[in-house]
C-alpha cells in the first residue's frame, strides 16, 4: 500500500497539481478502486529450473499444474540481442520448440489474466502465429535473426475452466522457440520493477573511500569534459557534483546504483563499446576501474554537496533567451507598403516593396515584357505547358492588365494547374512510388496520395488544412465518406517516408521516423531538425529533447508496411470503407490473411510430404499440389473486397519517446514528453494523451502565431514565380540558410496569405498581377554592374524549364500528350513479388502522360528526370538545380523520344495548309509562341533546302526527304535556348 | 578546339550567310574556357601525386582469408568451433579453412593466395590494407558505405566528390565514368551525384554496342546532324546576343559542341582496334571481346589517358557476384575474371609511366566469415576485410594492418571506410575536412564527421 501511495503522489507531482495530502488521500481511494494494478500470479521457465527474475520467483518446468507440449532445446552460445541479466538469459536460452507448441496452465482462479510470453531465435528467422485460448494474439510473428529475444504481451484473457492455453503454430517445417511465460491477474497496469536508489546515508568508510579513490580519479580523468569548470561540457554529463552523478547525461543514467553491469559509466571506462569508451584516448587502469565498480556497487555514496547541474545547464549550447531574436523566429509582422518615388509604376502593393528597394539601389525596373513573352511565362508558370497559339493571339490583341488577370484566372481554373503545382509540392515531400528499402518495393496505392495532392491544389484547399490533413487526416473525420477517405489518403505524406534495409527483426524504424521528421521540418517549418537527432543542433535552437519530443509522436503512429526482402507482403494498410465498417473491414482483412496463409500452408505441407510418399502415390500428390496451388492463385486473384490506402493511423499504444544517445536507439536516455519545438512555444500534449499527437502537432504548425509556416509557404510560391525565393534557401530558414532579400515583403505576403484563409491561388493572383511579374527579363548594363545576381529584381529572372516541362512540352508539340485520367502504375501483382537486394524492383514504364504521372522510384532515378535535374526522390527538393551538361545535349541530339516527337511535329506541319513559309511560321508559333522574323524565316528555308540536298538526287523532294527536312527543323527548334529558357 | 569544328563552321556559314552571325561579345564568350564552367580543372588543397583515379569495386564480399590475408591458424583450425565464427554478432560457427594456398609475390614478398597469381606478381606496386572495417553486414548498406561514406542515406559517391573537388581535364568527355555491365547492390546510387550538381554524375558505360546512352547519331543521313547543329548554334548565338551577358545560355551552347564531339571522341575511346595484340594479351582478352573484365580495364586506361578524372569499374552485379554463402570454390571463377585484367592494367600504367600519378583502388564492400556458412561457404563479415591501393603516391610493396589469427577482427592499425576515403582524398591533394558542400543547412563531407588520413599508406 505504501508503495502505491508514494507512486500515486509521484504521478500527481508530475501533473503539477498542488493539493494537500489529505485531499490526495481521498483521491487515492478512488484511484486504487478503479485502476488497481495487476498482481503477479506466477511465471514459468518452460525448459529449466526455478529461478528469480525481476525479483520475482519463477517456477521450473516440472512445477505443478503445467502441461507443456514441444521439444526441448538449449543454446548457451549465441549472443542474445539485446543482452540481458544472467537469470533471464538462462531462462531464454533453454526453450521448447516445434511447429506446434502448447503450454497449458491449470488450476487458476476465475477472472481476467494478463500474459507475457518470452520467445527467442537461435538461428534463422521463423514465422508463426501465437494464440491464447485459441485466439490469435500475434499473426505471422517473425522471430528475428539469431539471438533475438522478445517479451511479448501483455495479452488479456479470461481463464477458461481455470485454464490458460498458450500456443504457437508454424508451417510444418517451421519452428517456434518459447522460453517462458508470466501470468498476472487483474486488468490493471503492470507495475514496473522497483529501482535501486543511491546511497544517501554515508558511513565514514564511504567518505574515506570516495576521497581517497573516487574524487581524485574523477578530477584527473573526467572533469575536463564533465564538469562546470572544464573546457567543454560533453554529453550533458557533469561528474563534479553528487547531483550531476545522480542525474546522468544526455544518454540517460550514468550510474545504476548497486549494479555496475548496468551502469553506463562502468561500460564506458571498460571500453567495451568504442563509441562510448571513456576516457577516449586512455583507458583507466584495472585498479581504477575496480574502484569505480566498488563505488557503484555501494550505491555511489557521494559526500559532495555543491550542486553543479544548474550551472552546467546554463552552459548548454543553446541560448534559449536569445534564440527568438533570429529573424525567422520573430513574430510575423504586417508592414505598411513603403512609399516610392515612381508612384506610377506599382500595379499593387507588392510592387511598392520591390520598387522601394530598387530605388534605394539607384536602379529602375525593367520595362514591361511584351505580351507574347508574358503569356508564355504565365502559362508555363501555372500549367507547365506552352500556351496554345489561339490563346496567345487573343491576349496579344488586347494585352491589358485586366485581360492578363483573366488569363491568370483561366489558367488557375485549368486541371493542368494542379498537375504543375502539385508536382512542386511532391518535390518538397520527396514523393516516390516505391519504398526505398534495399529491394525498393513498389507501392501500388501510393498514387492516391499523388492524386490527392494534385486535386488539393486544383480546388485550392487552404494551406493550413493541407497541412492538417497530411499530418492527421486519419484523425479528422470528414462530412462525407469521400472526404473521410481523402483525408486518410492525405496521410500518405507520412506513410511515404523512406524504408530501410532488408531485415524485419531489427528493422530500423528509427530511420523511417528520422526521415519523417527531417522532411516535416524542412517542408512545413523550413528547419533542418535532423541535426538534433544526435546532439543539440549546432546552429539552430533545436535541442535533442525537442527532436525526441516530436519523435514520440511518430513512434506512436502506425506506418503501413510496404514489404521488404524478408517479409514481402504488404500489411497495415488502411481500408477505404465507411468509418462504421472499419471493424468489419479489419475482420475481413484478417480472415483473408488467415485463409491465404492456410492455403499457402497446405501447399507447403503437400510439398513437404512428397519425400515420404511411396513412389506409386507420388503422382497423386503432385496432382494435389497443383490443385492446391491453383486454389491459392484463384484466391489471390479475388483479392480484398475493398480498396486500401497507403496511409497511417494511430496504433493505440501512444507513448513518449526516450532521447537516443547519438541517434542510436540502443542507447536510450531520459523520456521526453511529446511536444512542439521549444523555440516555437513548446506546447505539450496533456499527460496521458492516448492518441499519437499528430492532430495537435498539425495545429501547432498552422497556429497563427507560428512565425515560420506561412513565411515558408509564401516563399515557395514566390520561388516558382520568380525563379528564386525571397529567402534563397527555401528549406532552411535557420542560421545556415540565407536571410530574406526583402524581409518586409516576405512578412507582408505571409500575413496576406493567412488573412486570405491560406489560399494559394490568392497568392498566385497577388504575385502575377503585380508589375514586378510583368517586367521584361532584359537586364540593363547598369543593373548588371550594380546588382549582378538580380537580387533586387530589377528585371524578371530568366530561367530554364524543369525536366517535366521540357518533356511535357515535347509531347504537346508532337501531339502525343495523353491527358486522360491517370491512375495506378502497371506494377506486377503482389502475389508475384519476390524482390530482394539481389534482384530489386526496377522498372521504367513508358507513358505519354504528363511527367508528374511517371512512376518514380526512390532509389533508382527515372533516366530522363536524372539527366535534366529532376527532383531527388530520396530527399526534399526545395528548388531544382539547372545544370547544363553534355548528356542533356546528347539526349536532345539522339534520344528516340526526341526524334519521335520531332517526327510527329513535322507531320503536323506537313498536314497544315499553306506553303513552306507559312509552315515555318506555324512551327515558330507552336514551338516558341511567336512568329519568325525575316532572317529566321530565310535561314529556316535555306536549311530545309540544304537538308534535302543531303539526299541523293533520286530521293530529293520526295515525301520521305520532305518529312526528313521538317523533322530536322523540328529538332533544331527543340534544341534552342529560347525553347528551354523562359524570358 | 577540335580539328573537326572548322568543317562544321564552314557548313554553318554557307548555310545561313552572315545575317545571323554576329561578331563580338558572343564569340569571345564561347572562346574562353569559362571560370563559370563547373568542370574546369581546380587546384587541389595541396600539391599531390595522384591526378586521377581508377576505382575497382568487387561486389558481393570478397573473402579476405582466401585472397589477401593469409591465416595459417585457420588452416589448422578447420572444422573446429573455437568461439569465433564471424558475422555481425560474431556467432560461434564451425571454422572453415581457406581454399587456396598463399605464396609471396614480388620482391616485397607480400603474400597473396593462388586465386590471384597475376596480381601477386604486381605486389611491389600494391599498398595492401589488411585491416579494413565497415559498419554494416548487408550488401546494400555496405556497398553504399564504401562509395558514399553513408551506410543508410544516399549521398554523393566518391567519384562525384572527386569530380566536384578537382573538375576534369578533357571537356569533351565526362569527368566521372562508371563502367558497370549490370546493376550493383544499391543500384546507380553509388555513382549518383545526389545533392551535388548533375555535372558530377557518373556517366554509366555499359560494355557493348552503345556504351553510353544516346552516343550514336540517329540522324539519317548522319551529316544532317551537322546542319541541325549549325542552324541551332546560329539561332542560339543570336538569341544570346540579344540578351546580353548570360553565362548559362553561353554554357548551353557549348554543351552541344561537346556532345557533338563526344559522339566521336567517346566512340574513339571505346574503339580498341587501335590497341596492339600485345596490349590485348596483357589484359588477357581477345580482339573484339567486350565481356569479361579486360574491356573495362583497358577502356579505363584509355579514359584516364584522355583526362577523365575518375573511372569506376564495377565487378559483379547484385545477382551474380562474390557472395559465396554455399560454396567458396566459386570464388575461383570470379577471381579468374579479374586477376589478369587488373594485373594487366597495373603493368600497362606502369610501362606508360602513368602509375605514378594514377591512383588505382581495389575494394569490396566487406569480407567473409572465418566460420562456415551453408555447406562450404562463408557469411558476410564487415568486422574486417582487405582492400588495396596502387600508384598515385601510395606506398607500394607494403601490407598494412592485420587481423587476428583467424581473420575475425582487426588486430592492429584498423582502417575504417571513412579513413580509407580520407586517405584517397589526401592522395589527390584534398583535405577530407575541407571538401564540403552546403546542402539543406549543413556542410556535408564524403567522410561525414569521421575519418583520419592513414599516413603509413603514403609513399
Amino acid at each position: 500500500m505504501r508503495t502505491i501511495l508514494s507512486r500515486t503522489l509521484h504521478v500527481l507531482g508530475r501533473l503539477r497539481v498542488s493539493v494537500v495530502v489529505a485531499f490526495s488521500l481521498a483521491l487515492l481511494a478512488n484511484f486504487t478502486a478503479s485502476a488497481a494494478e495487476a498482481v503477479f500470479l506466477r511465471a514459468i521457465n518452460l525448459n529449466g529450473p526455478a529461478l528469480t527474475i525481476d525479483g520475482r520467483p519463477w517456477d521450473g518446468t516440472n512445477a505443478a499444474g503445467i502441461t507443456i507440449t514441444g521439444k526441448t532445446f538449449e543454446n548457451a552460445h549465441v549472443p542474445l540481442k539485446p543482452p540481458t541479466d544472467p537469470q533471464r538469459s538462462r531462462m531464454i536460452r533453454s526453450s521448447v520448440w516445434g511447429s506446434q507448441v502448447d503450454v497449458v496452465v491449470e488450476n487458476l482462479p476465475a477472472g481476467v489474466f494478463q500474459i507475457f510470453l518470452y520467445v527467442w531465435e537461435d538461428n534463422q528467422s521463423e514465422q508463426f502465429d501465437l494464440l491464447v485460448n485459441g485466439e490469435i494474439v500475434a499473426e505471422d510473428f517473425h522471430s528475428g535473426s539469431a539471438g533475438t529475444w522478445k517479451k511479448l504481451g501483455p495479452w488479456r484473457t479470461p481463464s477458461a475452466d481455470g485454464k490458460v492455453r498458450i500456443s504457437a503454430r508454424a508451417a510444418s517445417h517451421g519452428a517456434a522457440n518459447l522460453s517462458g511465460i508470466e501470468l498476472w491477474s487483474g486488468d490493471g497496469a503492470i507495475p514496473a520493477p522497483t529501482r535501486p536508489t543511491f546511497t544517501t546515508a554515508l558511513t565514514p568508510e564511504h567518505t574515506a573511500f570516495f576521497e581517497a579513490k573516487i574524487r581524485p580519479l574523477l578530477v584527473e580523468h573526467c572533469y575536463e569534459c564533465h564538469s562546470t569548470t572544464g573546457k567543454k561540457l560533453k554529453g550533458g554529463l557533469t561528474l563534479d557534483s553528487r547531483a550531476g552523478v545522480q542525474q546522468g547525461g544526455d544518454t540517460g543514467l550514468a550510474v545504476t546504483p548497486g549494479d555496475p553491469e548496468a551502469s553506463l559509466l562502468i561500460q564506458a571506462v571498460r571500453h567495451t563499446d568504442a563509441s562510448l569508451a571513456m576516457p577516449p584516448d586512455k583507458k583507466l587502469t584495472p585498479h581504477e576501474i575496480a574502484d569505480l565498480e566498488t563505488w557503484v556497487r555501494w550505491g555511489a555514496p557521494d559526500p559532495r554537496v555543491e550542486d553543479t547541474v544548474a550551472t552546467a545547464q546554463a552552459r548548454s549550447s543553446i541560448q534559449w533567451k536569445t534564440a527568438r531574436d533570429w529573424w525567422s523566429f520573430r513574430p510575423r509582422t504586417s508592414p505598411t507598403p513603403p512609399s516610392v518615388k515612381g508612384a506610377g509604376w506599382p500595379a499593387n502593393d507588392l510592387d511598392r516593396f520591390i520598387l522601394a528597394r530598387l530605388e534605394q539601389g539607384r536602379l529602375v525596373p525593367a520595362p514591361d515584357a511584351d505580351p507574347k513573352t508574358l503569356i508564355r511565362r504565365a502559362t508555363f508558370d501555372l500549367t507547365g505547358l506552352p500556351p496554345r497559339p489561339e490563346d496567345v493571339d487573343a491576349f496579344v490583341a488586347h494585352p491589358t492588365p485586366e485581360a492578363f488577370a483573366d488569363v491568370v484566372d483561366r489558367l488557375l481554373a485549368s486541371p493542368q494547374y494542379g498537375e504543375r503545382w502539385g508536382r512542386h509540392w511532391l518535390d518538397v515531400v520527396r514523393y516516390a512510388d516505391s519504398a526505398g528499402d534495399n529491394s525498393d518495393f513498389p507501392i501500388p496505392q501510393m498514387h492516391r496520395y499523388r492524386d490527392w495532392v494534385i486535386d488539393a491544389f486544383n480546388r485550392d484547399l487552404p494551406y493550413d488544412q493541407l497541412v492538417r490533413e497530411q499530418l492527421a487526416g486519419d484523425l479528422l473525420p470528414g462530412s462525407t465518406v469521400r472526404e473521410t477517405h481523402d483525408r486518410l489518403i492525405a496521410t500518405g505524406y507520412i506513410a511515404n517516408a523512406r524504408r530501410f534495409g532488408s531485415r524485419v527483426d531489427d528493422y530500423p524504424q528509427h530511420l523511417t521516423i528520422e526521415d519523417t521528421l527531417d522532411n516535416l521540418g524542412r517542408a512545413f517549418l523550413g528547419l533542418s531538425l535532423s541535426c538534433a537527432r544526435c546532439h543539440d543542433h549546432k546552429f539552430d535552437p533545436i535541442s535533442a529533447a525537442d527532436y525526441y519530443a516530436l519523435y514520440g509522436i511518430f513512434q506512436s503512429t502506425r506506418y503501413p508496411w510496404p514489404g521488404i526482402e524478408l517479409e514481402q507482403k504488404q500489411r497495415d494498410l488502411v481500408p477505404l470503407v465507411d468509418s462504421t465498417r472499419l471493424t468489419e473491414a479489419e475482420a475481413a482483412r484478417k480472415a483473408y490473411d488467415q485463409e491465404r496463409r492456410q492455403l499457402e500452408r497446405s501447399v507447403q505441407k503437400l510439398k513437404d510430404s512428397v519425400k515420404e510418399t511411396p513412389a506409386d502415390q507420388k503422382e497423386q500428390v503432385q496432382t494435389r499440389i497443383k490443385e492446391a496451388e491453383a486454389a491459392l492463385k484463384e484466391f489471390l486473384k479475388k483479392g480484398l473486397p475493398f480498396e486500401l490506402a497507403y496511409a497511417v493511423t494511430d496504433h493505440g499504444k501512444a507513448q513518449d519517446a526516450a532521447i537516443q544517445f547519438k541517434g542510436d536507439p540502443a542507447k536510450p536516455g531520459p523520456v521526453v514528453r511529446r511536444r512542439f519545438l521549444t523555440v516555437l512555444g513548446g506546447n505539450e500534449l496533456p499527460e496521458g494523451t492516448t492518441t499519437s499527437g499528430r492532430r495537435e502537432l498539425a495545429e501547432w504548425i498552422v497556429a497563427p502565431d507560428n512565425p515560420l509556416t506561412a513565411r515558408v509557404m509564401v516563399n515557395r510560391i514566390w520561388l516558382h514565380h520568380f525563379g528564386k525565393g525571397l529567402v534563397p534557401t527555401p528549406n532552411d530558414f535557420g542560421k545556415q540558410g540565407k536571410p530574406p532579400t526583402h524581409p518586409e515583403l516576405l512578412d507582408w505576403l505571409a500575413t496576406r496569405f493567412v488573412e486570405s484563409g491560406w489560399s494559394v491561388k490568392t497568392m498566385h493572383r497577388l504575385m502575377m498581377n503585380s508589375r514586378t511579374y510583368r517586367m521584361s527579363s532584359q537586364q540593363t548594363d547598369d543593373a548588371i554592374a550594380r546588382d549582378a545576381n538580380n537580387e533586387l529584381l530589377g528585371s524578371f529572372p530568366r530561367r530554364r524549364l524543369d525536366a517535366e516541362a521540357i518533356r511535357d512540352t515535347l509531347l504537346v508539340l508532337g501531339g502525343n500528350l495523353d491527358t486522360s485520367p491517370s491512375g495506378a502504375h502497371p506494377f506486377p501483382p503482389q502475389s508475384e513479388w519476390k524482390f530482394t537486394q539481389h534482384n530489386p524492383f526496377r522498372a521504367v514504364y513508358a507513358s505519354n502522360r504528363r511527367s508528374v504521372y511517371l512512376m518514380t522510384q526512390r532509389i533508382q532515378r527515372h533516366p530522363f528526370l536524372a539527366i535534366f535535374d529532376g527532383a531527388d526522390p530520396a530527399a526534399s527538393t526545395a528548388a531544382r538545380l539547372t545544370s547544363t551538361t553534355p548528356l542533356q545535349s546528347l539526349f536532345l541530339l539522339n534520344d528516340p523520344f526526341v526524334h519521335e516527337q520531332a517526327r510527329q511535329f513535322a507531320r503536323r506541319l506537313l498536314t497544315s495548309r499553306g506553303e513552306t513559309p507559312a509552315r515555318v511560321g506555324l512551327a515558330y508559333q507552336i514551338a516558341l509562341g511567336r512568329s519568325p522574323d525575316a532572317a529566321e524565316r530565310e535561314s529556316a528555308q535555306r536549311f530545309l533546302a540544304e537538308v534535302q540536298n543531303k539526299f541523293s538526287a533520286d530521293d530529293r523532294a520526295t515525301e520521305a526527304s520532305d518529312a526528313a527536312a521538317w523533322e530536322a527543323l523540328a529538332r533544331v527548334l527543340f534544341r534552342l535556348n529560347e525553347f528551354v529558357y523562359l524570358d | 578546339m577540335n580539328a573537326r569544328s572548322p568543317n562544321r563552321r564552314h557548313v554553318l556559314r554557307s548555310l545561313v550567310g552572315s545575317s545571323l552571325l554576329l561578331p563580338g561579345l558572343v564569340s569571345h564568350l564561347l572562346a574562353e574556357t569559362s571560370a563559370d564552367d563547373p568542370l574546369s580543372p581546380k587546384a587541389p588543397h595541396f600539391p599531390a601525386k595522384a591526378q586521377r583515379v581508377i576505382f575497382i569495386f568487387s561486389n558481393g564480399g570478397v573473402s579476405h582469408m582466401d585472397t589477401f590475408d593469409p591465416k595459417p591458424a585457420l588452416f589448422a583450425a578447420d572444422g573446429k568451433t573455437l568461439g569465433v565464427g564471424g558475422g555481425l554478432s560474431n556467432q560461434q560457427r564451425r571454422l572453415l579453412k581457406p581454399g587456396w594456398a598463399f605464396k609471396p609475390g614480388g620482391t616485397c614478398g607480400t603474400e597473396v593466395s593462388d586465386l590471384f597469381p597475376h596480381l601477386r606478381e604486381c605486389m611491389d606496386d600494391v599498398c595492401l590494407i589488411r585491416s579494413m572495417k565497415g559498419n554494416d553486414n548487408e550488401h546494400y548498406q555496405a556497398t553504399l558505405g564504401i562509395h558514399t561514406g553513408s551506410f543508410f542515406f544516399s549521398r554523393p559517391g566518391i567519384g562525384s566528390w572527386i569530380s566536384y573537388g578537382l573538375g576534369t581535364l578533357n571537356q569533351n568527355l565526362p569527368s566521372f565514368v562508371a563502367i558497370s555491365a549490370g546493376s550493383p547492390y544499391a543500384g546507380t546510387q553509388i555513382f549518383n551525384n545526389d545533392f551535388l550538381p548533375a555535372y558530377h554524375q557518373g556517366v554509366r558505360v555499359i560494355p557493348g554496342k552503345e556504351p553510353i546512352a544516346n552516343l550514336d547519331r540517329r540522324t539519317s543521313p548522319s551529316s544532317v546532324q551537322e546542319l541541325e547543329l549549325g542552324l541551332a548554334e546560329a539561332l542560339n548565338r543570336r538569341h544570346l546576343n540579344s540578351r546580353g551577358h548570360d553565362s548559362e545560355l553561353a554554357a548551353r551552347i557549348r554543351t552541344f559542341e561537346t556532345a557533338f564531339h563526344m559522339q566521336t571522341d567517346a566512340r574513339e575511346v571505346f574503339d580498341l582496334s587501335q590497341e596492339s595484340d600485345a596490349t590485348h594479351a596483357l589484359y588477357g582478352m581477345k580482339r573484339d571481346q567486350t565481356d569479361g573484365f579486360g574491356w573495362p580495364c583497358l577502356v579505363a586506361r584509355r579514359l584516364v589517358e584522355r583526362g577523365v578524372r575518375f573511372v569506376e569499374l564495377v565487378d559483379g552485379t547484385s545477382s551474380h557476384n562474390w557472395d559465396q554463402h554455399g560454396d567458396m570454390a566459386e570464388h575461383a571463377q570470379h577471381a579468374r575474371n579479374i586477376d589478369q585484367p587488373i594485373a594487366g592494367l597495373l603493368r600497362d600504367l606502369r610501362q606508360r609511366g602513368m602509375l605514378d600519378d594514377t591512383l588505382v583502388v581495389w575494394t569490396t564492400e566487406f569480407g567473409r566469415t572465418p566460420g562456415v556458412d551453408g555447406e562450404k561457404g562463408r557469411g558476410h563479415h564487415s568486422a574486417c576485410f582487405s582492400s588495396w591501393l596502387a600508384g598515385g603516391g601510395s606506398q607500394g610493396g607494403i601490407a598494412y594492418g592485420s587481423t587476428d589469427e583467424l581473420g575475425a577482427t582487426v588486430a592492429e592499425n584498423q582502417v575504417h571506410v571513412h579513413d580509407f576515403h580520407a586517405t584517397i582524398l589526401h592522395l589527390l591533394g584534398m583535405d577530407h575536412e575541407r571538401l564540403t558542400f552546403r546542402h539543406g543547412g549543413r556542410d556535408y563531407r564524403l567522410t561525414d564527421v569521421h575519418g583520419h588520413v592513414v599516413q603509413a599508406l603514403l609513399a
